[in-house]
């Protein structure tokens, strides 16, 4: 064929072990998990505390609730947009479960289920108006912040639930094998988006969306249903963080989970994702979420006040920041 | 003969994986337009870059006015009096025409303390800047927001004048133009040149060339091959010096069986654009669509393809009425869609190659939603070898790639789809003369041997005429004639697309 010659096909270089964990590790996840060590070190050296089992089981607990929404978040922010609304979204859940349980009599079994699919709602009249009418999801979300978390609070008429039978807190308190009961619902969901991400159609329609919803579009990728899905997944997953949240502190509050989005973004930035979409990945959100918490709890142990420590973290932050823009840039060079 | 101002020699640049420019040299004199000529990806960008100071040779020399320089950066060369105007036009639609030229180098009074902007003066010299290229109809005042491309450009390079650019470099000015705008352009580039200005002119449209240039150089494949005046060279020795082989045949186009109808759209409206658009296509057929830019074509297309909606009419495929929502109901229905915005529409440019040769038929290369990531190499490696593409290999960033290969990649994730309908949109606009009679004969190749039905826009007259068994003009949202392959003229169809005659009463006389 005509076509065939100008081609000029060079056949990829077998990329050696050597250069391949060298790539590895100048990844931008490489580079954030020796971020993760070196502060591990640093925390585990003036205390014993930090580094022993039990201590460190209960930061996984602690974990669950931020982590399991930072997955959909992960998504929403590849794809360009935001979901401020999460915390709202797991205040309106451990309101629902307290106000069916309690007020409307039904099972706690259903009670539970109900919650989590006005949770799912919620998300999905998010992605709604993000796509039908077009409203930015910073605007959208920052509503439905408002309104969602108003929506808690009229409904629980500001009372809180208490009271509920030893199996429910199993879930948030309890062991399941030898881990903390939820953090098996955070392995598999880190384990089910990793996959969808980095393996599925769906997640390549994610990056694309991200890097040029236009062009995705024009690609015949169905961008509309994607988005309705991840805002979906979000609502879900703060729900489901929402019921885990009621089980481990067996109470229901209204103001439950106020703040959650900005730890959340944190824990996602922090893993490398860009705001601007296109980018990141669950690896380096999961990686973002534990070195958050484990500074938490290590600076804490180290005798930081609350106050500091939530000054250390934002200069940690900062430096990931910096470090990964430097070293992808010597990349790019090289 | 006048001393050149800037002299190139022995430039060198390289990239990851490519070698841009190769030993190239290259010079501007006072007073003349010096056309820079080469297929997509011969180094034009690169080397104009490199005399902006957007990027730095990794060796060779340049000199301004006999002394050494180097570029520190595109300001630096500014300062130095070299102004370039992109492809992609540097203006800031918010502001004024006048804030717009003054950028950065506003005039300036004193307020006690303060220095502020002497606005009176600053559109006084605008205004100045305006008279002198003979710009009278545009008020220092508007939005730049608010003008038509060949305004927004006229405003970049009064922009370039207010620095007292010595060198202007035009990258494509011509591309988005209309032929209005185009005399206008020309009578422009020919007054700086009377006033001693050295233009650096870039453009696939060797027509233009002719008509407008003094010497003429020849990159390929980041290589220099000859600067000669252009009195003294054909348009054949510049395509054999851009390609270095000759092209008997650039519209290669094949006679095809011409089978049953594949697409059929019945009286299609959405104003203001398309008002009751009728055609078929048959399998195995080329339908050109010609007209002015704002004729419908386009708008019509998108119809089709699903990125917009029809008020109403009707669409048909294999004679069956089908509803188009969105792009993902075309490409099921075996349409697909090289868009004429490539950057925007055809590609996700910060994805890798493979990424964008699949993202139309991931349900290829994929089995329930998992992706199969040698299913996928291997098709972006058959779009590569199938199409020429020049690339490193499926994993670099299309972004990278010039622009004729980008046009390919765009180009095989649609016939990776193996689509009953092709439509093409402006499918060779800013390609070179190598890749375009590629492309063309990919086309041909396509409808006669798969039996693809293509619908093709174009707004060359040559391509239309050389490419379609059929061709349809378009104006004011209407088809308003239709030719067949032997009918057809330039003149005719031009006098189709511009006739004034007003299309109402036609329309009144028909029913």
């Amino acid at each position: 064929m005509a076509l065939q010659e100008k081609s000029k096909l060079q056949p990829a270089p077998d990329d050696g072990l050597v250069v391949r964990i060298r790539g590895a590790l100048l990844s931008q996840e490489g580079v954030l998990f020796l971020i993760l060590v070196v502060s591990v070190i640093v925390l585990s050296l003036n205390t014993d505390r930090f580094l022993q089992p039990s201590n460190l089981l209960t930061q996984a607990r602690l974990l669950v609730e931020v982590g399991l929404v930072a997955l959909p978040m992960t998504f929403i922010i590849i794809t360009g947009g935001i979901d401020l609304s999460v915390g709202s979204i797991l205040g309106l859940t451990a309101i629902m479960i307290g106000i069916g349980w309690q007020t409307l009599g039904l099972p706690l079994e259903l009670a539970i289920v109900l919650a989590l699919a006005i949770a799912t709602l919620c998300g999905f009249v998010n992605g709604l108006f993000i796509v039908r009418v077009g409203v930015p999801p910073l605007i959208m979300t920052l509503a439905t912040l408002a309104l969602y978390r108003g929506l808690a609070q009229g409904i629980s008429e500001g009372r809180s639930v208490r009271g509920y039978p030893e199996w429910f807190t199993a879930l948030g308190q309890g062991d399941f094998l030898g881990l903390p009961t939820q953090i098996w619902f955070l392995i598999v969901g880190v384990i089910v988006s990793w996959v969808i991400l980095a393996r599925t159609t769906f997640g390549r329609t994610l990056y694309a969306i991200g890097n040029n919803e236009t062009g995705a579009r024009f690609s015949g990728l169905n961008v509309d249903r994607a988005k309705l899905l991840i805002y979906s997944y979000s609502g879900f997953m703060a729900g489901l963080a929402g019921w885990i949240f009621v089980s481990r502190v067996t109470t229901t509050r209204s103001d439950m989970g106020s703040g959650l989005e900005l730890d959340v973004i944190a824990a996602v930035v922090l893993g490398g994702t860009s705001i601007f979409g296109g980018t990141g990945s669950i690896t380096g959100t999961v990686i973002g979420m534990v070195l958050i918490q484990l500074l938490k709890n290590g600076l804490a142990l180290n005798g930081v006040t609350q106050d500091a420590t939530i000054i250390v973290i934002g200069l940690v932050l900062i430096f990931a920041i910096l470090v990964n823009n430097f070293i992808q840039g010597q990349r790019q060079k090289s | 003969m006048t001393e050149p101002i800037l002299v190139l020699r022995d430039i060198e640049k390289r990239f990851p994986g490519v070698h841009a420019l190769r030993g190239v040299r290259f010079d501007v004199r006072p007073g003349e337009v010096h056309a820079l000529l080469g297929e997509n990806g011969a180094g034009k960008s690169t080397l104009i870059k490199v005399i902006s100071g957007v990027y730095q040779p990794d060796s060779g020399t340049m000199t301004l006015d006999g002394q050494p320089v180097q570029f520190s950066s595109p300001n630096d060369a500014q300062r130095r009096g070299i102004a370039t105007i992109y492809q992609e036009l540097g203006l800031y639609p918010e502001l004024t025409v006048a804030e717009n030229i003054f950028m950065g180098h506003a005039p300036r009074r004193r307020f006690g303390p303060f220095s502020l902007i002497d606005w009176p003066t600053m559109e006084a010299r605008a205004r100045a800047i305006l008279t002198e290229l003979n710009i009278h109809d545009m008020n220092v005042r508007s939005r730049v927001g608010a003008l038509n491309v060949g305004n927004r450009q006229r405003v970049e390079i009064a922009k370039a004048l207010s620095l007292n650019a010595r060198i202007l470099i035009m990258d494509e000015p011509t591309a988005a133009l209309t032929e209005a705008d185009v005399e206008q352009l020309f009578g422009i580039v020919r007054l700086l040149r009377a006033r001693g200005v050295g233009i650096v002119y870039i453009s696939h449209r060797l027509q233009e060339v002719f008509e407008l240039a003094d010497r003429v150089t020849v990159l390929r494949d980041g290589s220099y091959v000859d600067t000669r005046p252009v009195a003294d060279v054909t348009e054949g020795d510049l395509i054999n010096m851009m390609v270095g082989r000759t092209i008997e045949d650039l519209f290669p186009k094949m006679p095809a069986q011409i089978g049953e109808v594949v697409l059929e759209v019945r009286d299609l409206w959405r104003e203001p654009h398309t008002r009751g658009v009728s055609f078929h296509v048959r399998a195995g057929e080329i339908v050109g669509i010609a007209g002015l830019v704002g004729s419908g074509r386009s708008e019509t297309a998108q119809l089709i393809f699903g990125t917009l909606q029809a008020d109403r009419g009707e669409i048909l495929i294999d004679g069956r009425p089908v509803k188009i929502r969105r792009p993902a109901d075309a490409v099921a229905h075996g349409i697909a869609y090289v868009p004429e915005d490539r950057g925007q529409q055809g590609l996700v440019k910060a994805m890798t190659l493979r990424e964008n040769s699949t993202m139309a038929v991931l349900s290829k290369v994929s089995r329930l939603g998992f992706l199969q990531p040698g299913k996928e190499k291997i098709m972006a490696l058959e779009a590569i070898q199938q199409l020429g593409i020049r690339a490193t290999g499926p994993e670099q960033v299309v972004n990278k790639l010039s622009g004729g290969n980008q046009q390919k990649v765009v180009v095989s994730k649609w016939m990776a789809s193996r689509p009953r309908l092709l439509i093409m949109d402006e499918p060779t606009r800013g390609v070179d003369v190598g890749a375009k009679s590629e492309i063309h004969r990919l086309m041909s190749q396509l409808a006669a041997e798969t039996g693809l039905g293509i619908l093709m826009i174009s707004s060359e007259l040559p391509e239309v005429l050389g490419m379609s068994d059929r061709i349809l003009v378009m104006r004011e949202g209407r088809i308003v004639a239709e030719f067949d392959r032997a009918e057809a003229t330039q003149e005719r169809i031009a006098a189709a697309m511009m006739s004034s005659e007003p299309l109402a009463e036609k329309e009144a006389a028909a029913i």
